[in-house]
């Protein structure tokens, strides 16, 4: 456990002292009795995070470097909120969302083949398949088949539905809500400034996995939200994830962040090798130096990555190349589809490959990552069925599962609201 | 097929090896990998380890848009030994993480991205 008080402090990271908790304060906080498992197990709960949770809180829906030029668009199909949410970047430069949603009759304007979409509009303009309607990149209604044949149609007013959509650090998040109670970065609160000032905008090679979980989301989430599985869930693919400590722990309103140290992953030979590839070079190595003042803030050696969790349903492990070797930092994002279908991504970002053996040396980092993320979906269809079981009314959680147990309160408090 | 696979000076004793095992996507390597066995894993293995750090020596003077055929087919080799090489040395020659979430319902997004791109 990194004690401030008695260590040498990065610059900065006094700024932060106040999210800083021991366990014991965790435990006087937070309380130390098991949890309801009643958010997972009751399909009515669920109805009311859609409306009080997923509807009313920001939400992230894309990096600004997966639209990197005028007129690159992404379509995010959101069930949770009933929305097909076009993220677009405009001539103007700026990223509006917008509901994928033709004013004409509803059709989708852009057609989507999965969760995700991408593509770039031409001219500025995006045209609906079913008549033809075509809307600015930037949301008004621009032309109409046949419109004189509209008896009426006052198409000032016939714009794409705007949502709520704002970036920090590159991460584009939206808000349902019309119109939002908090600007993003009110939502954000501190965890803006303890996480901000990292170059996450470089590391553009991002590998992302999904899949469909026969979970409530919350397993999903709660099961990457702590370090007490490593040595026990990952003895196979991170045998050389020793001596893990999960510490530093933080609470910042809604959100919770914590550390993860620990010695390397470098266990088997390829590994050092391929490891050695990456830390040879300036781009990948290990840069303790870019981590914000706030995370490691005594600049612990064994630094490996800062697990927080962005309420409500976001993880960003910021690693700066000291846990795996050349990951500049991970995402995970936990998306209902129903009550107990949940689909979650995983992405891996690296900064790009310079040469081959760069980029061959990040495929295997990112081979031994999504293997242990293997061993974590494991478990979480089988969580979910123990839980609706009836067998267990209740979680068990330690000090590591902190982040649960913060979770699960912000949730009560939100649906309370 | 084995006869249209060309490896750069030095690596061409691997060329069966590369008709087996090099692809250009993850996709397609991920399918050769789940049908290997430990049999499979442990000859990859010890046919290249030992010249991995020569191959990478070799990847790295070259730019990912400026390889030719040859060393085109020693990077997809390599990216196939980057991914192969845990099945040998952490799951005992399974080639199924043990203990895991089935694989084929995990879905890269880049999947069938050729890997040098």
């Amino acid at each position: 456990m990194t004690d401030p008080a008695s260590a040498t402090l990065k610059p900065g990271a006094e700024k932060f002292a106040h999210l800083g908790r021991s366990v014991a304060a965790i435990r006087a906080e937070l309380g130390t009795a098991p949890v309801s498992v009643d958010a997972i197990r009751d399909p009515a709960i669920y109805e009311r995070e859609r409306e009080k949770i997923f509807r009313r809180t920001w939400l992230k829906v894309a990096t600004t470097s997966e639209l990197p030029a005028i007129g690159d668009y992404k379509v995010k199909d959101l069930p949770v909120v009933d929305a097909s949410v076009l993220i677009v970047r405009g001539k103007d430069g700026v990223v509006r969302a917008f509901h994928n949603v033709c004013t004409h009759r509803g059709n989708k304007v852009v057609p989507t083949s999965d969760a995700e979409t991408f593509g770039r509009a031409r001219a500025g303009v995006v045209t609906c398949r079913f008549h033809g309607w075509v809307f600015g990149t930037d949301g008004p209604l621009r032309s109409v088949p046949l419109e004189d044949h509209f008896g009426t149609l006052d198409k000032a007013c016939l714009g794409l539905r705007e949502i709520a959509c704002d970036t920090w650090e590159g991460f584009v998040f939206i808000n349902m809500a019309d119109p939002p109670e908090q600007t993003l970065a009110e939502y954000l609160g501190d965890f803006g400034t303890l996480f901000g000032g990292y170059p996450y905008a470089e590391a553009t090679t991002a590998y992302r996995y999904y899949t469909v979980l026969e979970c409530n989301w919350k397993v999903a989430l709660y099961a990457f939200s702590e370090g007490y599985h490593v040595p026990t869930i990952h003895a196979g693919s991170l045998p050389g994830f020793r001596g893990i400590e999960h510490s530093d722990f933080k609470l910042i309103g809604p959100h919770a962040s914590s550390t993860i140290y620990g010695l390397g992953m470098e266990a088997a030979a390829s590994t050092a090798e391929f490891a050695r590839v990456l830390h040879g070079s300036a781009a990948h190595a290990p840069h303790p130096e870019q981590v914000p003042p706030g995370i490691n803030p005594t600049r612990r050696a064994d630094f490996q990555f800062e697990l927080p969790n962005v309420f409500p349903n976001l993880l960003i492990h910021l690693a700066a190349g000291c846990g795996y070797p050349g990951m500049a930092f991970f995402t995970h994002q936990f998306w209902p589809l129903d009550h107990g279908r949940t689909l979650w991504e995983g992405i891996n970002y690296f900064r790009p490959a310079r040469n081959a053996a760069e980029r061959v040396a990040q495929l295997h980092v990112n081979a031994l990552h999504r293997n242990a993320w293997l061993e974590d979906t494991a478990t979480m269809e089988d969580t979910f069925t123990g839980i609706r079981s009836g067998a267990v009314d209740t979680m068990q959680l330690m000090d590591q599962e902190f982040l649960i147990r913060h979770a699960a309160r912000t949730l009560d408090r939100y649906l309370a609201a | 097929m084995t006869d249209t696979i060309t490896l750069p000076a030095g690596f061409e004793d691997l060329t069966e090896l590369a008709a087996h095992w090099a692809r250009a996507t993850e996709n397609a390597r991920s399918a050769i990998r789940w049908s290997a066995s430990a049999q499979d894993f442990a000859a990859f293995y010890t046919a290249f380890m030992p010249r991995l750090r020569t191959a990478l020596d070799l990847l790295e003077q070259i730019p990912l848009d400026a390889m030719d055929a040859a060393q085109t087919n020693l990077f997809e080799l390599a990216c196939a030994f980057a991914e192969a090489a845990p099945h040998h040395e952490l799951y005992g020659g399974s080639a199924d993480v043990p203990h895991s979430f089935s694989a084929r319902r995990f879905v890269p997004g880049h999947g069938d991205t050729a890997s040098r791109l």
